[in-house]
């Protein structure tokens, strides 16, 4: 036989199962292509173009005029800072606290699934509702339980939504409420899943509780606390519906982070243009943010 | 864990029990309150100090699902939403994921990063372009049009989640069913789908629990013929301020179904949360 | 069935080379085996012999080569197309069916008839005696059960091939020792070609027809148990085989003598230049006038005892029946006969043979 037709039927066996391959990925694939590729490239288009459905009749070519705008926005560079701030401080919270609880509950020998139950109840519920909830049954003067506890505790009346800082600090406490259970879950599951025998041998070698969660716990928990990071600072940085609902990013601008500022300024101001070119710049800052934290990932796995 | 735990000290036991009622008590008392508020009357809503013996009444619960301010069809409209965007979804991710994670599929890596990427596009990225889309080819405010844009964050999810899964499935599972003579298509059906059912059923819960309580898109793209809950409750606020027994009662209502499929969904949502999270960045 | 003269399932390779990359896992593999025969592949882990047999059932496309069963060439059919039966290392039974619908799989898969499918699942679980276990799901059985659920799958489609990939590894001793023997007695009624994968060469020599001995992707010898084990063709064949396999000694030959250090022994006709005698641990005794060594280690082994001794910087192994001890440290005298050993060329590795020890018997 010449080996000209094995290798022809060699690649025919194996073009065999790579169209079978493409035939499974190609509608899912595709559908991913039109319905996110297209509308972020029509973005992009976007963010250079003049668009406003107020004023249509000046449409039309920008350049990097949105951009060049952008830059010199005060109102731009203060919603990024929110944004950093709002990130930032959600992420490391819902760490810290989810990692406390985790190594808490771990200690109570009974009835941990109440723990994941209740856990569950803040991450199934819609962040507009949790919204609203806050806004209402907590923070609402001469109404929450909030406001009634501090008048309880004698510290008066506090307008917690309507004044710029503690409107941002509870935005903030909003978010670590709803989301810190997912951490708490996430880290639970791993630190049960821990060997057992690690810890005999330290303590055999009287290592202390502190020691031993320092160098051998944390380690081993590294690479759910990165996965833990990135997927909670994904969703901090798109965080849209709780804040909206609680203070609609006010007051004034004090709550308003990139991702409610692009949305105010394509549909409230109708500047489409400027929106899309805010918009674009969340998306860098997500993937950048994104592909920093997995680079740290797969640089501190070992082999 | 607790065999090789020091023996506990009373009130060591004591403080842990406390701590642990407490955050209990803090993860629970938003919906715990909102259940004592919607069983007010708007008066006795409004009392200072709030009260906590009161004459409960159902009459906001059946205001929201038949008054003037019913959310009723709001609930019809989340139902199809959800449940329309789920079956896509599935029926979309399951072979896609069956290929990415057993098949030789040319350029695997790189279409794996392109979904894995697609995931992490902000959603106000997406509604921006998508307002114009749709205005332009008449979509707006159409189940059409949402049940596309819902695939935008639940069919690269789904993907990646049932990757892990169909990961955990031996090999030799599809050289049996090859040497058995079933096509490649035999070979999933009757093999493997049976046996990612458990993975298939924590993806529709996770993709159904998205859609349901989407907002962004909903308000924006959606709002007056497609108003799903989220909407619904959110319009509640910005009509009626002080209706705070009906606003409560209607969440409640509004969220019930979240909150049903979560607490018997637990030990799945739990493990789809593990499995995305340990798996998630495809690790291996 | 016994009866059925057995005129398939004759399988041919012929220089079937594999790569992994740039690993060569297969270096150029060629085989005969005969319709009806039981096939041994044998060697350790990363041999080859795996990869050969999932080349045979086509899980595999072979890089170079073909392969023929029956005369037909098959290198690159589908396995579905080649009428092969094979029984995975973890039986790999699909866990979500009962047994019945294990077994019955491929018949389905076939287009078998269901009435038919019933009946002739009933006769192959009753040809492995689990027949009252068919409702059951994998999950619900033990080991053993499994193993035989599998091979009942294979054999329910009276294939011409049956590929056992490791079939007993995941057993215990006492079962996998019934097992075996069961095997063979399958075999024999159904006398279908089958070739099997094992790393346990007490396994292959007492189960296995002929078999081929692999090593670093090569096969390094093909015969009959006896034959490899009594006339091995490389110095790696004979340290691999045996328990505790050959011992490999360097000597001189001269003027038809072996010189050890501190012993001669007559080899007529051998011819002369460095060696390495090998001699199976058995067939050495201790002897006033022998090769001197000192005593290292004495295990009993119940019935024999086996002694490792220092031969001048060679550990020597050689099994005695009779159990008394002696002390470690002692110094001792081992002695053979020259009908007894194999000669080696330690250049080429391969066996020397010449005429005095070619007419023994």
């Amino acid at each position: 036989m010449s080996s000209g037709r094995a290798h022809a039927d060699r690649r025919a066996l194996a073009a065999g199962e790579r169209r079978f391959a493409i035939l499974l990925v190609a509608p899912a694939l595709l559908v991913l292509l039109a319905t996110t590729t297209v509308p972020i490239a029509f973005l992009i288009w976007n963010s250079f173009q003049t668009i406003n459905l107020a004023m249509p009749f000046l449409d039309g070519f920008a350049g990097l005029a949105n951009y060049r705008q952008m830059s010199g926005d005060p109102a731009f560079w203060h919603s990024l800072q929110l944004t950093a701030i709002y990130t930032g401080s959600t992420v490391v919270m819902q760490l810290v606290i989810g990692l406390g609880l985790a190594l808490l509950v771990l200690q109570i020998p009974r009835g941990q699934w109440l723990f994941r139950i209740f856990a569950i109840l803040p991450i199934v519920l819609a962040p507009v509702v949790v919204g609203l909830f806050w806004r209402t049954l907590m923070f609402a003067p001469n109404f929450g339980m909030i406001d009634f506890a501090t008048r309880a505790l004698g510290l008066g009346t506090v307008n917690w939504l309507g004044s710029p800082t503690p409107a941002l600090v509870s935005v903030i406490v909003i978010h670590t409420w709803q989301w810190t259970p997912f951490a708490f879950l996430v880290l639970l599951a791993s630190l049960a899943s821990l060997p057992e025998d690690l810890y005999e041998a330290a303590r055999l070698d009287r290592a202390s509780a502190w020691r031993r969660f320092i160098h051998i716990t944390l380690p081993l928990l590294r690479p759910a606390i990165v996965i833990v990071i990135i997927m909670r600072a994904m969703t901090a940085l798109s965080a849209f519906a709780a804040i909206y609902a609680a203070t609609g990013g006010g007051p004034g601008t004090a709550t308003e982070i990139l991702n409610l500022y692009a949305y105010r300024i394509s549909f409230t101001q109708l500047d489409f243009g400027y929106g899309s070119a805010l918009a674009v710049a969340l998306l860098v800052l997500t993937l950048a943010v994104s592909g920093f934290l997995f680079r740290i990932r797969t640089a501190g796995s070992g082999p | 864990m607790s065999s090789t735990r020091r023996r506990p000290a009373t009130l060591r036991r004591v403080i842990l029990t406390v701590a642990a009622a407490l955050i209990l008590f803090i993860w629970a008392f938003p919906v715990l309150w909102a259940v004592v508020v919607s069983l007010k009357s708007e008066s006795e809503v409004l009392a200072y100090p709030p009260s906590v013996i009161f004459e409960p009444t159902l009459r906001n619960f059946r205001d929201a699902l038949t008054g003037n301010l019913s959310i009723a069809s709001s609930l019809m409209t989340s139902i199809i939403l959800a449940t329309a965007t789920t079956v896509l979804t599935i029926i979309l991710a399951v072979p896609a994921a069956y290929a990415f994670a057993r098949l030789r599929l040319p350029a695997r890596q790189g279409l794996g990063f392109y979904t894995l990427v697609t995931q992490m596009i902000p959603p106000v990225g997406l509604v921006i372009p998508y307002y114009l889309i749709l205005n332009r080819v008449g979509l707006l405010d159409t189940y059409t049009g949402m049940i596309t844009v819902y695939l935008t964050f639940s069919l690269p999810f789904a993907i990646w989640l049932m990757v892990s899964y169909l990961e955990d499935i031996p090999r030799e599972m599809e050289e049996a069913a090859y040497l058995d003579k079933a096509s490649r298509l035999q070979a999933l059906w009757h093999v493997i789908l049976p046996q990612i059912r458990g993975g298939i059923g924590v993806t529709t819960v996770f993709v159904f629990l998205n859609a349901w309580n989407e907002f962004l898109f909903a308000v924006q793209l959606g709002g007056n013929r497609i108003r799903p809950v989220t909407v619904a409750m959110h319009n509640f606020v910005s009509i009626e301020q002080t209706l705070w027994a009906k606003l409560a009662a209607a969440a409640l209502v509004a969220m019930l179904p979240v909150i049903v499929i979560g607490i018997l969904a637990q030990r799945q949502i739990v493990k789809g949360l593990t499995v995305g999270a340990v798996k998630g960045g495809g690790r291996r | 069935m016994t009866t059925r003269a057995i005129t398939q399932g004759e399988v041919i390779l012929e220089g079937i080379v594999k790569n992994y990359g740039t690993f060569r896992a297969l270096k150029g593999i060629d085989l005969r085996i005969a319709p009806g025969e039981f096939f041994a592949l044998l060697g350790p882990s990363g041999s080859g012999k795996s990869t050969t047999l999932r080349v045979i059932a086509g899980l595999e496309v072979p890089d170079a080569g073909r392969m023929l069963v029956d005369g037909t060439e098959m290198t690159f059919a589908p396995p579905g197309e080649r009428n092969v039966a094979m029984v995975f290392q973890n039986y790999a039974l699909y866990p979500h069916m009962t047994l019945e619908q294990n077994i019955g799989f491929p018949l389905k898969m076939d287009g078998v008839p269901k009435a038919e499918i019933a009946a002739r699942v009933q006769d192959a679980a009753r040809k492995v005696r689990i027949d009252h276990l068919l409702a059951r799901r994998p999950g619900q059985l033990s080991g053993g059960q499994q193993q035989r659920t599998a091979l009942a799958r294979a054999i329910v489609r009276e294939p011409r091939l049956f590929l056992l990939d490791e079939p007993l590894s995941n057993l215990d001793a006492q079962l996998r020792l019934e097992t075996r023997i069961e095997l063979k007695r399958l075999h024999a009624s159904l006398g279908v070609t089958t070739i099997y994968v094992t790393h346990d060469q007490e396994e292959a020599m007492t189960i296995a027809d002929r078999m081929a001995v692999f090593r670093d992707g090569e096969i390094m010898q093909i015969g009959a148990p006896a034959e490899v084990f009594g006339r091995p063709d490389t110095l790696d064949v004979a340290a691999f085989i045996g328990s505790p396999p050959m011992n490999l000694i360097p000597a001189r030959i001269e003027g038809g003598e072996a010189h050890f250090p501190g012993w001669r022994l007559a080899l007529p006709g051998a011819p002369a230049g460095d060696v390495v005698v090998g001699v199976r641990p058995g067939r050495i005794r201790l002897a006033d006038d022998g090769l001197p060594g000192k005593l290292l280690l004495s295990e009993n082994l119940g019935e024999a005892m086996l002694l490792n001794v220092d031969v001048d910087g060679t550990l020597v192994k050689l099994r005695l029946p009779d159990v008394s001890p002696i002390a470690e440290g002692t110094a001792v005298r081992l002695a053979f006969d020259g009908s007894d050993i194999l000669l080696f060329d330690p250049e080429t590795r391969r066996r020397l043979d010449w005429p005095e020890m070619e007419s023994r018997p």
